[in-house]
């Protein structure tokens, strides 16, 4: 038992040493808590295309299922990351059907990549966080974006 | 052999039987089986988030490296010696996760140990894990069947 208990201490030491240079953002965060990312754009930055994703944005938090929504539009794709409510996960694939109808139907100009993956969830966070800074130039941020959507279609 | 056949002298030895033998604890058993293997998919858990924040997975593919993991931890424990004790003490809760399979797997291999290295760890050390992967593989092949055919026939 002692041993045990010992093995459980030395994991939960190992596991708590790589929490970095301790300056924590949101996105380390983002797991945890509700950080309701503000929607960010990769493209020009007309007062249209502002009033697109914040729309979108809009328009995916008034679900009742999800509480965290994430928006990243480039000229290309436009990504959507969200949490969805803990008893409403076991609806996880028939809530993603219907918010991709929706988003298709409101706004068919655009490719939607819709998810409700953490991982996508997290760099999207910090890809907003990293879009804040001046040097982070726009094409840093598509191939970000790129990266995330590739991180996406991966299956094993 | 039903009871009719039985002798007089049986009769009363199943009778005696009776008197001595103990009443097994199933609740007991039931909620020690329960947090035992709670715990353990606490653990896996947490190995998820690991691989999901300091590695590139997403919530699907992280569940590959997680179960390596698991398996890896509990094969370790068992080495030790101190898997052993919990599944005494967890029962079924030990056994059914992934992590009884590395508990199979290196306990056979101890048994056998002085048999000599081919024939004793070699030939005996998949003796009952060999058949978790034999109807693993087997089922997984026979839903991929039916998946197949369903796609083919249009269904899903």
């Amino acid at each position: 038992m002692k041993k045990l208990l010992s093995f459980i201490a030395f994991s939960l030491i190992l596991l708590s040493g790589c929490s970095g240079d301790g300056k924590v953002t949101e996105s380390d965060l983002a797991l945890l808590k509700t950080t309701n990312p503000p929607a960010v754009l990769i493209d020009k930055n007309t007062k249209g295309n502002l009033d697109l994703v914040e729309n979108i944005e809009h328009d995916v938090e008034k679900m009742k299922e999800l509480y965290d929504v994430a928006v990243v539009k480039s000229n290309g794709d436009t990504l959507v990351a969200y949490k969805v409510k803990h008893l409403q996960r076991f609806h996880m694939k028939k809530i993603e059907k219907k918010m991709t109808k929706m988003l298709e139907e409101k706004y068919p100009d655009e490719n939607f990549i819709v998810s409700s993956d953490y991982k996508i969830f997290i760099e999207a966070v910090e890809l907003q966080e990293k879009m804040k800074d001046p040097n982070f130039t726009d094409k840093k941020a598509k191939k970000k974006l790129d990266k995330i959507i590739k991180l996406k279609n991966e299956m094993t | 052999m039903s009871k009719k056949t039985k002798t007089p002298e049986q009769q009363q030895y199943e009778k005696l039987e009776q008197k001595h033998e103990l009443k097994r604890p199933v609740l007991k058993n039931c909620i020690r089986a329960f947090w035992v293997g709670g715990l353990i998919c606490v653990v896996g858990q947490a190995i998820t988030y690991f691989y999901i924040y300091f590695f590139n997975f997403t919530e699907q593919t992280a569940g590959n490296p997680t179960v390596a993991t698991m398996i890896f931890i509990s094969m370790l424990l068992t080495g030790f010696g101190v898997y052993d004790r919990l599944g005494q003490f967890g029962g079924a809760g030990s056994a059914v996760p992934v992590t009884g399979f590395g508990n199979a797997v290196i306990s056979a291999a101890i048994e056998h140990r002085t048999e000599g290295f081919v024939l004793g760890v070699g030939g005996n050390m998949f003796k009952l894990a060999g058949s978790v992967i034999l109807f693993g593989v087997f089922s997984a092949f026979v839903v991929a069947l039916i998946k197949t055919l369903l796609i083919i026939w249009g269904v899903i």
